[in-house]
């Protein structure tokens, strides 16, 4: 399979009063067209920051000290910023944790979609708002009449997870870097945003590099694992073998908090 | 509405003044200007409602012209001072470091001037006309909403949805503009109906010094002013024209109390 997206070194520096936090300590990373692979690891290993420093969307006193990120053979760290921002949402898609925060409280979720589809795609009001309504059923919303003239606040989280995976396809990007989008909603909406993320991904033929903590998601939907610990990727290989041989002990730990669940 | 008495109250004063203002040439009895030598300092009567003052011109028409001075200065001079507080508040809340110590010393500068004074001293380099004075007005009140809006600007730039955009590709401009501007306008629109009020109050005061709007165009307070050589005998062209004022203003303070409520 071809080579989508390879990762470099990648250095990640906090500065943080006065003192300098190694977050990401020389990250290499590789995906290929169409693959999922899940990035594991405990708070605070570094996985948010490696996946928002791909396109340099760190918080201001974050800072990426070295490396390369080669998306179809251009490096993104040697980009500018309006660059950049032509890469962003239209290569390189997020989905984010809290879904109903990441919405423009004082949108409704139709304007929101149009306003992306505009900006990236060029096209006119009438031609998006269309398309937009195609979108919303394709991350199986059943009425988006509804949906579409609502504020977030008036809908649950499960189905502003939705709204901001169609807002993130909306301009069909190549990678689609999901931070564990279903860590706060309830299990049986996350197994169906899960699902819904799979297929989304077989219709539209996108990578998925899945950002979790939990390995049980891990399992379901991975080829590969990275395990991150420390700001360093401490294993890497196919789900099978991770779970078969697990190397690291920190693995071993998140399998192990994994299997502790299951015997409850 | 109902259970919020100040807008209401607020909304129908200030669209009673706001119609009179509009429609003063169809609905004032008299020419305003119309001098009449056989009716001077006329107490109110059937044929002047309000009396007339030393030049034997009607009262009620003055101040019927007089409201579209004193409103359409309040409202344009506090669209200037919002226009620029908007804008240098913006770049001041996002991009903070030294634009930010930049704008907001400036603005503190001519926070430490005595506006009235500063207004006077321009006036008088400057032929006092009522664009000047709502130029005037508006170059030294921008201040306050400009600070109000970098406050807004620097809590909302943090947040998720702000972050999402930043992911979606999105410039600063449509950041600022599309994003953030909508979500902190609150405050500043409260701030905004309290400055027409002041702004309506300072012209008055200019009009009262003989700086403000000149005459013969009639505003309420050159109407004042010009009472004060009769208060003695011709109560009515004093208390009129104040009165005007003071519901006015407390029409406007009501919205913004109003607006403070639906705000929240």
């Amino acid at each position: 399979m071809a080579n989508l997206l390879e990762v470099k070194n990648l250095r990640v520096d906090f500065h943080l009063e006065g003192r300098i936090i190694h977050a990401v300590e020389g990250v290499d990373l590789r995906l290929d067209k169409n693959e999922t692979v899940v990035l594991a690891g405990e708070s605070g290993s570094g996985k948010t920051i490696t996946a928002l420093a791909m396109t340099r969307i760190l918080p201001p006193n974050a800072k990426v000290v070295s490396g390369e990120v080669i998306l179809e053979g251009q490096n993104l760290m040697s980009l500018n910023e309006k660059q950049l921002s032509s890469i962003r949402g239209a290569k390189i898609a997020y989905v984010f944790q809290e879904p109903t925060s990441y919405l423009n409280p004082v949108y409704t979720i139709g304007e929101q979609i149009v306003e992306v589809m505009i900006q990236h795609q060029g096209l006119a009001r009438k031609e998006a708002g269309i398309k937009v309504y195609e979108l919303l059923r394709q991350v199986q919303i059943n009425d988006p009449d509804r949906v579409f003239g609502s504020y977030p606040h008036q809908l649950s989280g499960g189905m502003n997870q939705r709204v901001f995976i169609a807002m993130s396809l909306a301009c069909k990007p190549a990678l689609l870097i999901a931070d564990e989008p279903t860590t706060s909603l309830d299990v049986t909406i996350e197994a169906q945003i899960l699902k819904l993320l799979v297929e989304l991904k077989e219709k539209m033929n996108f990578s998925l590099l899945f950002i979790t903590h939990n390995l049980a998601i891990a399992k379901k939907i991975a080829g590969r694992i990275y395990v991150m610990y420390r700001g360093k990727v401490v294993e890497e290989g196919p789900t099978a073998r991770i779970f078969d041989k697990p190397e690291h002990f920190h693995t071993r730990e998140l399998i192990a908090a994994y299997e502790k669940i299951g015997k409850l | 509405m109902k259970n919020n008495p100040y807008m209401l109250w607020g909304l129908v004063i200030i669209a009673f003044f706001s119609c009179v203002a509009l429609l003063a040439p169809w609905i004032s009895p008299l020419d305003p200007s119309l001098i009449d030598g056989q009716n001077l300092l006329m107490p109110p009567s059937a044929r002047h409602w309000l009396g007339t003052d030393g030049l034997g011109r009607d009262l009620l028409s003055r101040m019927i012209f007089g409201a579209r001075i004193s409103l359409s200065v309040g409202i344009i001079a506090v669209g200037i001072s919002i226009f620029l507080g908007l804008i240098l508040g913006s770049l001041a809340g996002f991009y903070g470091k030294y634009v930010d110590a930049l704008v907001m010393r400036f603005a503190d500068i001519m926070l430490c001037f005595p506006t009235f004074f500063l207004i006077l001293a321009i006036i008088a380099i400057v032929e006092p006309s009522i664009y000047n004075i709502m130029i005037v007005i508006g170059l030294t009140s921008w201040m306050g909403p400009a600070r109000l809006i970098r406050a807004e600007i620097i809590s909302l730039k943090t947040r998720e949805f702000i972050q999402a955009e930043h992911a979606l590709g999105a410039s600063d401009a449509r950041i600022i503009i599309r994003h953030l501007i909508p979500n902190a306008i609150g405050p500043v629109l409260v701030n905004a109906t309290l400055g027409i009020a002041g702004a309506i109050l300072l012209e008055s005061s200019l009009s009262f010094l003989g700086l403000g709007v000149q005459p013969p165009i009639p505003s309420w307070g050159n109407i004042l002013i010009e009472s004060k050589s009769t208060l003695g005998i011709a109560w009515w062209i004093t208390i009129f024209p104040g009165l005007a004022i003071l519901v006015t203003i407390l029409g406007f303070n009501f919205i913004a109390e109003g607006l403070k409520k639906i705000i929240g």
